[in-house]
């Protein structure tokens, strides 16, 4: 799959012989540690805070480098009269540094409005989860966990782009449809069922508007795909059927007054029941410095002892350099849950460099 | 010799008080006001109200314009607006406006090209470009 995709963007950019060709960057450089922990008794793990569920960003008592720090390369050509191609190759501490490609896709910009979008891209759920991996681009260490919880991040299909305006309010939609098929999925494989698991989203269709006006901007989505999982190779069952269905709602509402600054996110899943999952974040900007609070929390809302968390944050952004940002962070994770618990209480500190090039 | 350093440095700081301002092509009749500016050159707004596509031109981040162009025009510091338009260029969303080295030559490229729009420092502005606002 994986060469597929370099041959896409190398036949790409080698027919074009005069394509204007574009390479820019990010890196995140972070560091933490669990300060204390209960960890999963029941489960066998120690005091661990999971700062990212689909990448297992888990941080233990021991202070590491390797659960966040990233360092992503884009390489755009540009081949004129409105075709572009682009590529993004991410090398992750998580996976020891092993470079994929993580976006690569074909765009053609019909007009000044619409975009045509087709390849592998970052599927689009939540306000931060295209450019999750961006820490440059937003306030906090990380997008809340809690909320970003979803195995499937990427997706291979096609997306229509719109951007236009009405009156002074800026509009921006996008219609997507794809799948993702990943055989050994990191978060089911490697931290929850500890067994290699290959999940399937198919059907994925989805729709994201977003509205913004001066300070205030509203992001609205909606999307439906069907699950199907194999564990060991053996299909998961579930009410006596091989797939389910299910469907994402999301609204997203931020207001930027200047220096003050006030983010929210409201998200429902119903798969086989509805998993609920909000953040609420406010900021203020001293000039460079910008501390921020923030508080999340992830309820699943039927049985009798289901998957409940929530976070605590406080932390500062201090922009120190034309590129870069400094970061530090204190999370509190309350896991509430004793058969779904995720990876149990926990204190903790990260802090790093976020920088884009 | 003396008086004539201080009359330089004078000059050069009243050159930071002498204000920004939005230089268009002279044919370019569109109309414009503070939002339509802070749209163009945050990549909302793609067109003129005349119908043609509009060519935003930026200046260096380390040039004093463009940070006063950012936080009066944009109402944006230079970091957020970097964390913005990162935000963009890694999702396929958009590209920030070209970045020109001084004032001189967003003059040179907005009076050769109807569809540009740039701005410049207010004592720099020439009769070959027409000004379309400024802070």
């Amino acid at each position: 799959m994986k060469l597929k995709y370099t041959l896409l963007v190398a036949a790409l950019s080698s027919t074009a012989l005069h394509a204007e060709v574009n390479i820019s960057g990010f890196a995140s450089i972070t560091g933490g540690q669990v300060l204390s922990g209960s960890g999963v008794p029941q489960f066998g793990l120690e005091p661990t805070f999971l700062a990212d569920y689909p990448i297992v960003s888990a941080y233990k008592e021991d202070f590491s480098l390797s659960p966040e720090s990233l360092i992503g390369l884009q390489v755009s050509g540009d081949l004129g009269e409105g075709l572009s191609v682009t590529g993004q190759i991410v090398a992750r501490g998580a996976n020891d540094y092993d470079a994929e490609f993580e976006w690569a896709y074909v765009s053609y910009d019909i007009n000044d409005s619409w975009t045509l979008q087709a390849g592998k891209k970052r599927l689009p759920l939540f306000y931060y989860s295209d450019f999750y991996d961006v820490g440059y681009a937003y306030v906090w260490m990380r997008a809340p966990a809690d909320n970003y919880t979803w195995q499937i991040f990427n997706y291979e299909g096609v997306n229509l782009l719109y951007s236009g305006s009405i009156g002074d309010w800026g509009v921006t939609a996008n219609v997507y449809t794809g799948r993702e098929d990943d055989t050994e999925n990191k978060l089911l494989s490697e931290f929850f069922f500890q067994t290699p698991t290959r999940e399937i989203w198919e059907d994925i269709l989805g729709g994201v508007v977003q509205l913004s006006y001066d300070w205030l901007e509203l992001r609205f989505t909606h999307m439906r795909y069907t699950n199907k999982r194999f564990r060991n190779g053996e299909p998961e069952m579930w009410n006596g059927s091989d797939s389910r269905d299910g469907k994402f709602y999301g609204l997203a509402a931020n207001a930027d007054f200047g220096n003050v600054f006030i983010l929210s996110e409201f998200n429902r899943l119903d798969l086989d029941g509805d998993l609920d999952t909000y953040m609420i974040s406010a900021g203020y900007r001293f000039d460079s410095i910008t501390p921020y609070i923030m508080y999340s929390n992830f309820e699943q809302k039927d049985g009798d002892d289901p998957e409940k968390h929530d976070t605590r944050a406080v932390g500062v952004r201090w922009d120190f350099h034309p590129s870069a940002a400094f970061k530090v962070q204190y999370d509190k994770v309350e896991d509430d849950s004793t058969a779904l618990a995720v990876a149990g209480d926990s204190e903790s500190l990260t802090l790093g460099i976020d920088l884009v090039f | 010799m003396k008086k004539l350093i201080g009359v330089v440095l004078l000059s050069s700081a009243l050159n930071a008080f002498a204000g920004v301002s939005v230089v268009v092509h002279p044919s370019n009749d569109s109309s414009f006001d503070t939002s339509t500016i802070k749209r163009i050159f945050t990549g909302k707004e793609k067109s003129f109200s005349n119908g043609n596509k509009a060519i935003p031109v930026s200046q260096e981040a380390g040039n004093a314009v463009t940070d006063e162009f950012n936080n009066k025009a944009l109402s944006k510091s230079s970091a957020q607006l970097k964390a913005y338009w990162s935000k963009l260029i890694f999702t396929g969303k958009g590209t920030p406006p070209k970045e020109v080295s001084n004032d001189a030559e967003v003059l040179k490229m907005v009076s050769a090209n109807p569809d540009t729009i740039g701005f410049v420092s207010s004592d720099a502005v020439t009769d070959a470009v027409k000004v379309v606002q400024q802070y």
